[in-house]
């Protein structure tokens, strides 16, 4: 027992900015030091690590020499480094977009009381919870050569199949379909949760000044989601731009390099070219791309919280 | 608990660890076995491992002074797995593995030469498997099995259209043209390896390769893009089942098997992987000609090697010979797809009764060569070659009918940049 | 608010209906297809079996299959009670103090979650070695906690944000320490919360393919997603297993969503993440 009782009566919870060992900070570091011991032994260590990697020329199995910056010119100026990056891009945009219109719709009817809600939420969260092989394995099967199901219901409409996994443009189509359709559960889930927590009165006020749904939906719905939204696009766009699975075992980032990502580039520089600086050097940019797109959005956040 | 108590316990406590250390000190050092680790590839299915263990406990129980754990290595990302094994200074003693494995691990000083196992086992090896395993006065691993490429086709779509089994390559093409049609087409294939293989297999059947004979990218030589050229040709006439590019090797095989499709291009025991009533309507393309006038063909021998960081050489070695000695139960009972490289392992009856694998041997195994050609020989960038991607991303712009001049070039100056690291 | 119908409540449920279907049709196939075998399913591309059998689940017990579900129960387990344990002081934490140190160390949660993991997995690979943790469900957990506590964390401090400080004053007034009111009054209080982040850390372990396939590579240690890449062989995928297999891993998660579906929607992501 402290005898900081005696002097807290009414004292805030928010010490102020300095950082003196006042029992806050104290507090605080002890409830902090079990994560940050996780994070020093398998974050740090190997970020350091890695970041030697991605200065030399070596393998796994023969370091190489030092070679500064050397692997760094070398990406920024291949050809293959710039295709993975406007895929990743491409990749993460129609994601964030196409799942959180998909989730929101989606959160928005899970909110309707009907009978069998409680099963519909679960059975929604299934192209997330199956594991990425699986469901994969699924859609290839849905979508790979002219007796397949999509080839099927195309020429029952009168159409000519589409080899979906052989052209370049519709492989993308594909991979970026699976990807939202992997994603939007996670975003339905939080967003469902958000709307839970909207103040009623406020649409009990808009009620009262005559708005209609549209209205209330786009003045009070969506402003209230604003702050949450944002940092599930963050999320979104971390997790997808991180997203190994996916692109690898749709077509190994095929056909023809096609769907090509920078994560699947740095895997392949490190270990199907023995590459590991190269490997290394790709997953720091990208990294470095995350850090400035993150600043930035929080930015934008903070502005408007 | 007074002290003398105290005292008492302590020292009976002492008594007993000096008397445990003494026995133990004691223990005779010749009930001390040697443990090798043998790390072996997923070369078929359940019962190849459940055999590959027996066969391990048989040579475990006939020598008790080495005694080998077994372990079976899945196929996917089996270089990461290595490679990993590696680093950290925990690799097996001895393993089996693909064809440039053991020459890659080579190049970075990881692999022992097995030239003295190779004189040990003597003159039977099948022709030609030796020669893939020697690299810089060395000979890097034991040949293990082969796995060859062939070409097949189905007897009845051919009757059906009435058309001839192909000799040369521009036969082979025209024949593929005249039987599409009717959902059926002419070739099938697969955007992974399996696909890849047509590659190097068309290049060096018809007097080119991957490599020129001076050692440098050869794919865009006369001859390499005579052979690209066919398959051009035939996406061309629309004879590829556009599918393709997106099948893996299985799908290609399912589809040849549903009779989808007039030819394939696979490993010699793939009939046993279709319905026998499919199997039966299958048969084996004699080797086409090249433009050239000769027939060849292509293969790839994978290995057994020998670790450098193994701590018991001579009993490794023991044991990868034994290994190689006693392969036939791994056949006969582990339905192994390869062909065995022991000539007394090939001249057991199981292989000729098999039709599939006496073709393969007889008619396409003399004439094989491996990816190096026409260099010839085994040297580590193979392994890259290999496994990059690269040449997985030009056969599947081929299949997705790209201008072979627009994409060949690219993948030769890639292939010089593999050779220059 | 509108008054809903029963008629109208049905129609709705209906509409709904149509969508779950449709959004797991891929999923349905999938479960269709592990009651057919191997060999029907290469001899015909129908998508409908015609022959319904559970061949494919009875012979999931000469496989692996259940050594690979203990295999990731254990680990997923393990890495859920790390993850939340750590999870769940920093998160109180950010939500109830604001210094320097705080703000930094939510600052660095990001730099973590961005972090690709392939670039940890050799160097890890090499510290795991010498202590023996490869082929141990411990190498995985520990990573799984790593990777996970970003976004564990920030629930976890969104639901905290939520519980009124009313109880932990009046506690701090009767001469508590700030971390005996946290273990006494406020953890006893967290059981949706807890229940929610949980399921969650459990979920992203379970289904986790790339870590585990570096650190688990014997067959007595690998869970289940590394598992069920082994029924893809090159020439011999055991699809009929496969799909089985698949169909059965599925059932712990459901079961845990349906049960903590309530939890999860009313406690843990309100309030949104306040910068």
């Amino acid at each position: 027992m402290t005898a900081a009782a005696d002097s807290v009566e009414r004292k805030p919870w928010r010490s102020g900015a300095r950082a003196t060992l006042t029992p806050e900070l104290k507090t605080a570091a002890i409830l902090l030091a079990p994560s940050i011991l996780l994070l020093a032994v398998v974050i740090v260590f190997p970020i350091v690590q890695g970041f030697w990697f991605s200065l030399t020329n070596g393998s796994l199995l023969k370091p190489g020499k030092f070679i500064g910056l050397g692997n760094y010119v070398e990406l920024l100026q291949s050809p293959a480094f710039y295709h993975s990056l406007r895929f990743s891009a491409l990749f993460a945009v129609c994601n964030i977009v196409g799942s959180y219109l998909i989730g929101l719709g989606l959160a928005l009817l899970m909110q309707r009381d009907m009978p069998g809600r409680g099963i519909y939420r679960v059975l929604l969260l299934l192209p997330w919870i199956v594991p990425s092989l699986v469901s994969i394995v699924a859609w290839r099967w849905m979508v790979m050569d002219d007796k397949a199901l999509f080839n099927v219901v195309i020429k029952a409409f009168g159409g000519s199949p589409i080899f979906f996994l052989s052209e370049s443009e519709w492989a993308i189509a594909v991979v970026i379909m699976i990807r939202i359709w992997r994603s939007v559960p996670f975003m339905m889930l939080s967003l469902l949760a958000a709307l839970q927590t909207i103040d009623r009165s406020l649409y009990e006020a808009a009620a009262i000044d005559g708005a209609t749904r549209w209205q209330s939906f786009w003045n009070v719905t969506l402003p209230q989601l604003k702050n949450i939204s944002i940092v599930l696009c963050l999320l979104m766009t971390i997790w997808t731009v991180n997203d190994f699975d996916t692109p690898w075992l749709l077509a190994q980032g095929g056909p023809a390099n096609a769907t090509e990502t920078l994560v699947i580039l740095a895997y392949r520089s490190t270990f199907a070219r023995n590459d590991v600086g190269m490997g290394a050097a790709t997953s720091f940019i990208t990294l470095f791309i995350l850090m400035i797109l993150v600043f930035f959005l929080l930015r934008l956040q903070r502005r408007s919280a | 608990m007074n002290k003398s108590t105290r005292f008492t316990r302590r020292a009976t406590l002492g008594l007993a660890a000096a008397a445990t250390a003494l026995t133990i000190g004691m223990v005779p050092a010749y009930s001390q076995a040697v443990t090798l680790d043998f790390w072996d590839m997923a070369w078929a299915g359940a019962d190849y491992v459940t055999t590959a263990e027996a066969q391990v406990a048989k040579f475990n129980a006939e020598n008790p002074d080495i005694q080998v754990t077994y372990r079976n290595i899945p196929w996917s990302n089996w270089y990461e797995t290595f490679v990993t094994a590696l680093a950290s200074g925990s690799a097996p003693d001895v393993s089996t593995g693909g064809g440039f494995q053991a020459v890659a691990l080579y190049g970075q000083g990881e692999i022992l030469p097995v030239d003295d196992v190779i004189a040990e086992i003597g003159d039977d090896f099948v022709p030609g498997s030796l020669d893939a395993m020697k690299y810089d006065g060395v000979s890097v691993a034991v040949p293990w099995a082969t796995s060859t490429r062939v070409l097949f086709y189905r007897k009845d779509i051919l009757e059906k259209a009435g058309v001839a089994v192909p000799t040369t390559f521009e036969e082979f093409r025209a024949a593929a043209k005249a039987v599409t049609g009717n959902g059926v087409y002419g070739l099938v294939s697969s955007g992974d390896a399996g696909g890849m293989h047509w590659i190097p297999y068309v290049t060096l059947a018809n007097g080119g390769g991957l490599f020129n004979e001076d050692g440098t990218a050869g794919l865009t030589s006369e001859a390499s893009m005579t052979g690209l050229g066919i398959l051009a040709g035939i996406v061309a006439d629309g004879s590829l089942n556009p599918a393709s590019v997106g099948y893996v090797n299985n799908d290609a095989i399912g589809s040849f098997g549903r009779g989808e499709a007039a030819f394939l291009l696979s490993g010699a025991l793939m009939p046993s992987q279709v319905p026998p009533e499919a199997a039966a309507l299958i048969g084996v393309v004699p080797p086409l000609k090249g433009a050239h006038g000769e027939a060849e063909t292509l293969h790839f021998v994978n290995n057994i090697m020998l670790y450098k960081q193994t701590e018991h050489p001579a009993e490794a070695k023991k044991f990868l010979k034994w290994w190689s000695d006693n392969a036939l139960p791994l056949w006969s009972e582990g339905k192994v797809g390869n062909l065995p490289t022991r000539a007394s392992v090939a001249a057991d009856e199981r292989f000729a009764s098999n039709e599939f694998a006496q073709a393969a041997l007889n008619e396409y195994e003399p004439i094989a060569k491996t990816l190096s050609e026409a260099k010839g020989g085994t040297f580590p960038a193979l392994n890259a070659v290999d496994g990059d991607g690269f040449l997985v991303s030009l056969v599947q712009a081929i299949w997705q009918g790209q201008p072979l001049d627009a994409v060949v070039p690219t993948a030769n100056d890639h292939l010089t940049e593999l050779l220059a690291e | 608010m509108l008054q809903s119908t029963a008629r109208n409540r049905w129609m709705w449920s209906g509409v709904t209906l149509l969508i779950v279907l449709l959004i797991n049709l891929p999923i349905i196939l999938m479960v269709l297809n592990s009651f057919q075998t191997t060999e029907q399913m290469l001899a015909s591309r129908n998508i409908i079996p015609n022959v319904f059998s559970l061949d494919n689940f009875w012979a999931l017990q000469k496989t692996p299959f259940f050594t690979y579900l203990r295999n990731s129960l254990i680990t997923s387990f393990g890495a859920t009670v790390l993850a939340v344990a750590a999870a769940i002081l920093a998160g109180y934490a950010l939500a109830r103090y604001r210094n320097k140190l705080l703000e930094s160390y939510a600052a660095a949660l990001f730099g973590v979650q961005m972090f690709p993991i392939i670039l940890a997995l050799i160097p890890l690979f090499l510290l795991f070695k010498p202590m023996g943790l490869i082929n141990t469900p411990f190498s995985a957990m520990i990573v799984y906690a790593v990777v996970n506590l970003p976004f564990i964390t920030w629930m976890a401090r969104s639901y905290f944000e939520t519980i009124p400080r009313e109880l932990e004053e009046a506690a701090l007034i009767d001469g508590c320490g700030p971390i005996e009111v946290f273990f006494r009054i406020v953890l006893p209080l967290s059981g949706p919360g807890i229940v929610a982040v949980s399921i969650f850390a459990f979920l992203f372990s379970y289904n986790e393919f790339f870590v585990a396939n570096v650190f688990l590579r014997t067959k007595e240690a690998m869970t289940l997603p590394v598992g069920l890449r082994m029924y893809m062989e090159d020439n011999i995928t055991d699809w009929g297993g496969l799909m089985a297999a698949a169909t059965v891993m599925l059932i712990p998660t459901l079961i845990m969503f349906a049960f903590a579906q309530k939890f999860i929607t009313h406690g843990a992501l309100t309030g949104g993440v306040k910068g």
